[in-house]
């Protein structure tokens, strides 16, 4: 028997109407957090509870993973200069390459970081302190070297198609443990990529909720006060119980209209989303506002220095949003395309997420929250070995690196391998359908069988591929 | 003098002789070392052996333009400027000016070294062949007859016989008409972007009960004389054309005159303007034939077409930057008038399509033929800023006034002494890089001269911009053909720095139709427009139709609008697609009577009525038995609040803020040209009236248009140009207003066919807490309260005017208990006012006024 099934098929017009009954799921206040989700599971699963799609939900198996943070690196980090040591590209550095041009070996130097003795680039001095909780993997490959494709393919699975995403699946599979934030939250987010976090099919609810439009000019965390970024939050007119009945009215126009149009999610979605937005007017400011944070704990993110500021803003943020009991946050940094100015700009791109994120690990790790908490960094695709105009490096779908950490996955450990010269995946190959199985089966979901049905057949993350990289799980 | 006459005169062989003499030996002691195939050294991925690669040049862009001091790399590394070459020991003066000489000459130089690399493609000419005879959308578009029906009663044109055949195969039934106030509401939000007021509804009710299908054609032909109609669809070709008003990208800086290409677009769709022509004047007007200058001068402003596009202009490389730009063409062209994207082909063959990268290269020659004017600001950190059009003829804006003549002067000795001093300082800083020895001098020299550039960047912006009689020219972007057409060579991987075989100048193979020949003379754009628009052409209107039909109907009848491809999607009806393309291209492709063709079919009238069956079957209602209900855009949104409100400013305002502020660079969304610079030139003209006269000019930013930029929702305005349509607020690349970005509007760094439909709870947050909301909310109870002082009438009015349908009963008594439980404070109609006000938002944020079913 699948979830889905018993969550919304037979259901969905049940689910209405429990809802016009007084908001029942809706407003489940405290509720979410209290029940024990397994019992949860059982009891819709036999019918005997109305369903909140966002209240926690059991995994299909017990995992150490409740939570994902996805650092999101936005443009194709090369791999050979960061985290796949290329010794042999090093050496014939300035030989031709496989396709013309010729190699480029990295500039940086590579050192032993860690017990586990992880080869890592000296471009990450701070993250390289922190290797002994890194899970490389070091044969990712994607399908597209274009980069919206390869970037909604990390998202979605799915190039050409709208498929939801990754977070959206998170969601929709485990509910989430904050009835007044977002259980997906996508902190700047490029406008114009609404379908690597849409929810597509899945209801309009499991879709993430953009925090700070990242945008070139505007460093949107840079701020001194964080609760800006959000904006409209705060209503300056009237009094919490006069907002509530405002909502109640415009509520129940809604809920009219629904019972008159019958099947309408865009209505549905419009309910759901005002009663989080109603509750993220205190939650979200509160959430935002780092004043209570130790100074302390501000530099481990290298919050306040110019080059990591923003970046170690939205970690930070990302970890208080993972303790509040966000689900699935994602957290991005773009600039990664480095096609002819590799010297300069790629150790800017790092040293930009190098101590905010070795700083994010190690406060997880303090807090005791990393073993639960799997924090995943890729970026679309990786580069190629060969000089690309000099002084840079063209896309590269057929190899690149990805790490994950905490989570249950194994700390100080490399997986996977490219060529000698960093080309493509010859070992431990791991496609982005694989890398999704993963994450799921990490959080405790069966890739296979968390399905959605929609136009008549049942669909999926993988849709019909992943295979589950059994090795990395510690 | 000298060296000019010596240049003027030097013929052919005498220019190779002064190579062989003066220049080669030069290169051969001093730089081959580094940069030569023979010692296999290319530092700097330059190499200096042949003329090829001299011409191509390193990572910084060519080495050498022949004619060109300024733009050769080579020059300015002698002279230690930017690089300093050779890095031991600077050239001898005497060396460098028979340098000066021989690139001012054209650089002659015998050695050969054209390219001998000839790639061959995957694609062949019998898998193009192969894909022109199999593929749907590369055949000629065919009209069939409209299929019969026993349930004849049901459809009134063409297009229901296709819809109805498709729904009776799959033995589902069209749904029952839409009641008239729905209806109503789709049909002025569809063509017009704007809900019916209660006269219209009331009206309307009225006819419809004697004879609906008069009552919709009547309607229907109002909408498209309405001038709202080509602000609505103006804008849905505005998001396929990227349009936007600034650079986007690192420097962001602005298109003060982009917005003559928004109002010709808006024109051009109301007028009617044949959509073959349209786009000819789009893709060529600079080339199309005309004997009037005000026709000139529309057709140079739609070729803006070709210039509004994202630029990075900070690219070092102008070579790259050219490849990028003309790529930036290709792609926009064939994705917005041919469906399919031919883009992909610049690095290899196309993966799906029978595209070979040939095909690339022959319309990448077509583009590289033409330059392209965008202006911006030309500041230091601007490499590739260009020039404008100048406009045949120029119009008058209240905003850009005429310079009294002393005052232009006092500017233009102004721009002359920062010049001076720019150039001062650029010797000063050549001399102290030179000396090696780094000091804070040098530093501080840098900052002083990057400080003049930007000084002199906004003054010469400023004395550019007018006639020496102080009449403020007109410009608009757009493009040229230059003088000396040429093919491109193909790039391997897209690589510019790796050319390989010439390819001629031509069109997508796989597509057919009737292709000009390319004479050698031209640069083989208008060719490019007339085989575009051409009714041989199997793309080009069908593709125009599908977004028609997706506009009216909720979805293409080939879902991915701008693919059209063999990885987009096929047609749910093809019959029904070629059916309207021939008929596109038989009525003189008229936008508008496709449209009424659409808008008077019964099922455009369905009603968007749920049915459990049908849904079971057909969950995406590809098949149409209902309406699909849809979300409006945003910029629907903000213009029915606005005109609920009774605040819309229907006018269409002069030029944008953007055209106010001037040539200019957006930081954090606002426009923040240096402020220094805004006070050197105040202290440098005279103040009094014609100062402040002058304050606008292009290179200015004023506090005023600064601030309101992107913040027009921000707070109560009294400022009318806050509520003009949605359409003419300034779009510029990462900053669009929060009205508009909150609802999904279209990412201006794209070809949007399509947007996006997200439901969030940002978009809840701006309901209840947004200023402007509260704003509007107040303006809207203001007329109820004059409407009426019973309050249920004024609820009643307020569903009208809101939703074009009256309240019904469990409505109004919501709105009753609503009405006496806020329990605000004050005096009775100040406590009146109030509620009503929130009454009135509330409305507003419900779900009905978002979607029109």
């Amino acid at each position: 028997m699948t979830i889905e099934r018993n969550l919304f098929i037979p259901s969905r017009r049940q689910l209405l109407k429990t809802m016009s009954s007084g908001f029942g799921y809706l407003a489940f206040s405290g509720l979410a957090a209290k029940a024990a989700a397994t019992e949860r599971r059982q009891q819709e699963d036999s019918g005997q509870i109305s369903k909140n799609p966002l209240a926690p939900k059991a995994p299909h198996f017990p995992a150490k993973a409740k939570r994902v943070i996805f650092l999101c690196m936005r443009g194709g980090p090369s791999h050979m200069d960061t985290f796949d040591y290329k010794p042999q590209l090093m050496a014939d550095s300035g030989k031709r390459g496989k396709y013309r041009g010729s190699l480029l070996g990295s500039p940086w130097k590579f050192k032993q970081c860690g017990e586990g003795g992880l080869q890592i680039s000296e471009l990450f001095p701070h993250l390289a302190s922190q290797a002994d909780e890194l899970c490389l993997l070091r044969g990712m490959h994607t399908d597209q070297p274009i980069h919206p494709r390869a970037m909604t393919q990390l998202h979605t699975g799915n190039p050409q198609f709208v498929r939801p995403s990754l977070g959206a699946w998170t969601l929709y599979g485990l509910g989430t443990g904050n009835d007044s934030l977002p259980g997906f939250i996508s902190l700047n987010t490029p406008s114009g990529s609404g379908q690597n976090i849409g929810s597509a099919f899945l209801p309009a609810i499991y879709q993430g909720t953009t925090i700070g439009r990242s945008g070139r000019g505007g460093n949107r965390f840079g701020g001194s006060r964080n609760s800006q970024v959000v904006p409209d939050i705060k209503n300056a007119n009237l009094s919490k119980r006069q907002q509530r009945k405002q909502l109640d009215f415009i509520q129940e126009l809604n809920r009219e209209k629904l019972e008159r149009d019958q099947h309408q999610p865009g209505v549905e979605g419009i309910i759901e989303s005002y009663e989080l937005a109603f509750r993220m007017q205190d939650s979200m400011p509160e959430l935002m506002d780092l004043g209570d944070e130790t100074k302390d704990t501000l530099d481990l993110y290298g919050i306040g220095d110019d080059a990591t500021n923003n970046f170690g803003r939205q970690c930070l943020l990302a970890r208080r949003f993972a303790e509040a009991g966000v689900r699935f946050i994602e957290v991005s940094n773009g600039g990664w395309d480095h096609h002819s100015n590799l010297q300069t700009a790629l150790p800017n791109s790092c040293q930009q997420i190098d101590k905010p994120i070795a700083g994010l690990l190690a406060d997880l790790k303090r807090r005791g929250m990393l073993e639960e908490t799997l924090v995943v960094w890729s970026g679309e695709f990786g580069r190629t070995p060969d000089n690309q105009s000099g002084n840079g490096r063209d896309h590269n779908n057929k190899g690149f690196t990805s790490w994950m950490a905490g989570g249950g996955v194994k700390g100080g450990f490399s997986y996977g391998a490219t060529d000698e010269y960093g080309y493509e995946a010859v070992e431990g190959k791991c496609h982005i359908h694989d890398w999704h199985a993963t994450i799921l089966h990490l959080l405790g979901l069966d890739h296979e069988r968390l399905t959605y049905r929609y136009a008549g057949r049942d669909f999926r993350l993988t849709d019909v591929h992943g295979n589950i990289l059994r090795e990395i799980i510690a | 003098m000298i060296a000019q006459e010596l240049t003027a005169q030097m013929s052919e062989s005498e220019g190779v002789e002064f190579f062989e003499s003066n220049i080669r030996p030069v290169l051969v002691r001093e730089c081959y070392g580094c940069h030569s195939n023979q010692t296999g050294q290319a530092k700097g991925g330059l190499k200096l052996d042949t003329k090829q690669s001299m011409l191509l040049g390193g990572d910084s862009g060519p080495s050498l333009v022949p004619g060109d001091l300024e733009e050769s790399t080579l020059w300015s590394a002698i002279n230690y400027e930017d690089y300093a070459m050779p890095p031991n020991k600077a050239l001898p003066s005497n060396v460098i000016e028979d340098f000066r000489i021989w690139i001012e000459s054209g650089a002659p130089d015998p050695r050969t070294g054209d390219s001998k690399l000839a790639i061959r493609g995957t694609v062949t000419d019998e898998d193009i062949k192969r894909g022109k005879k199999e593929f749907w959308a590369f055949q000629h578009p065919r009209k069939s007859e409209p299929p019969r029906s026993a349930r004849s009663d049901w459809a009134s044109k063409p297009v229901d016989q296709f819809v109805l055949a498709k729904l009776e195969e799959n033995h589902l039934l069209p749904a029952e008409d839409a009641d008239p106030h729905t209806l109503l509401r789709r049909l002025c939000f569809d063509l017009t972007g704007l809900p019916p007021n209660p006269e219209q509804v009331s009206w309307f009710l009225e006819k419809w009960e004697s004879d609906p299908d008069n009552a919709v054609s009547h309607v229907v032909d109002r909408l498209l004389e309405s001038p709202r109609f080509g602000e609505r669809w103006g804008r849905h070709w505005l998001d396929l054309a990227r349009f936007a008003e600034s650079s986007g990208k690192e420097l962001n800086s602005t298109f003060p005159h982009a917005w003559r290409y928004r109002d010709y677009v808006i024109d051009s769709v109301n007028e009617d303007k044949p959509y073959d022509h349209f786009i000819r004047e789009q893709i060529a007007g600079d080339l199309l034939p005309t004997k009037r200058d005000r026709e000139w001068t529309e057709h140079l402003v739609a070729t803006g077409f070709l210039a509004i596009g994202p630029k990075t202009l900070t690219e070092q490389n102008p070579r790259q930057f050219r490849a990028d730009l003309i790529d930036e063409q290709i792609d926009v062209a064939t994705r917005v008038i041919l469906g399919i994207s031919v883009a992909c082909a610049r690095c290899h063959d196309h993966k799906f399509d029978p595209i070979p990268q040939s095909d690339y290269y022959a319309m990448a020659g077509i583009f590289g033929n033409t330059d392209t004017y965008y202006g911006t600001l030309d500041i230091r950190q601007n490499r590739r800023s260009s020039d404008l059009l100048l406009m045949p003829v120029s119009q008058n804006l209240s905003f850009n006034k005429s310079l009294e003549t002393d005052d232009l002067e006092k500017l233009t000795d102004e721009l002359a002494r920062v010049s001076q001093e720019y150039r001062e300082l650029g010797r000063l800083r050549r001399e102290a890089r030179q000396s090696k020895e780094p000091s804070a001098n040098f530093q501080k020299t840098q900052r002083a001269f990057a400080q003049a550039g930007n000084r002199m960047a906004g003054l010469k912006a400023v004395v550019d911009s007018y006639e020496p009689d102080g009449t403020p020219k007109s410009f608009c972007m757009g493009v040229q053909s230059n003088d000396k057409p040429a093919d491109a060579n193909l790039l391997v991987r897209g690589e510019v720095d790796q050319p390989a075989q010439k390819v001629p100048r031509g069109f997508v193979q796989v597509i057919g139709g009737k292709k000009p020949k390319i004479r050698s003379n031209s640069s083989g754009r208008l060719e490019l427009a007339r085989w575009m628009t051409d009714e041989s052409n199997p793309l080009t209107a069908r593709v125009m139709v599908n977004r028609i039909w997706q506009h009216l109907m909720g979805s293409g009848l080939v879902e991915t609008t701008e693919n059209f491809g063999s990885t987009g999607l096929p047609p749910t009806h093809p019959a029904l697609l070629d059916y309207l393309a021939v008929q596109f291209m038989e009525n003189d492709w008229s936008i508008k009577s496709m449209i009424r063709e659409i808008a008077n079919s019964r099922a455009y009238r369905m009603s968007s009525q749920f049915n459990a069956v049908a849904y079971e079957s057909d969950p995406d209602n590809k098949l149409l038995w209902r309406a699909s209900p849809r979300r409006l855009e945003a910029e629907a949104i903000r213009d029915a609040m606005l005109d609920i409100s009774g605040k819309l400013v229907l006018q269409r305002p002069e030029g944008s803020d953007v055209a106010r502020g001037g040539s200019s660079v957006v930081r954090n969304g606002q426009l923040a040209n240096t402020a220094d610079l805004l006070g050197q030139l105040k202290s440098s003209i005279s103040m009094g009236e014609q100062g402040k006269a002058s304050r606008r000019r292009p290179g200015m930013a004023n506090r005023r248009t600064r601030n309101r930029f992107s913040n027009r929702d921000k707070g109560p305005s009294t400022d009318p140009r806050a509520f003009y349509r949605s359409v003419y607020l300034p779009v510029v690349r990462d900053s669009s207003p929060r009205s508009l970005s909150v609802f999904d509007f279209a990412e201006a760094t794209m070809v949007v066919g399509r947007r996006e439909t997200s439901n969030t709870p940002d978009q809840g947050l701006y309901f209840l807490n947004n200023p402007m909301v509260m704003e509007l909310s107040r303006e809207f109870a203001k007329q109820l309260m004059e409407f009426s002082d019973d309050s249920m009438e004024q609820v009643q009015r307020a569903f009208l005017i809101a939703y074009g349908r009256p309240a019904t009963t469990s409505e109004l008594q919501a709105a009753e208990i609503f009405l006496d439980d806020l329990n605000v404070k004050g005096s009775n109609r100040q406590k009146k006012m109030e509620t009503l006000t929130y009454l009135c938002q509330s409305i507003m944020a419900a779900a009905e006024f978002r979607i029109v079913n």
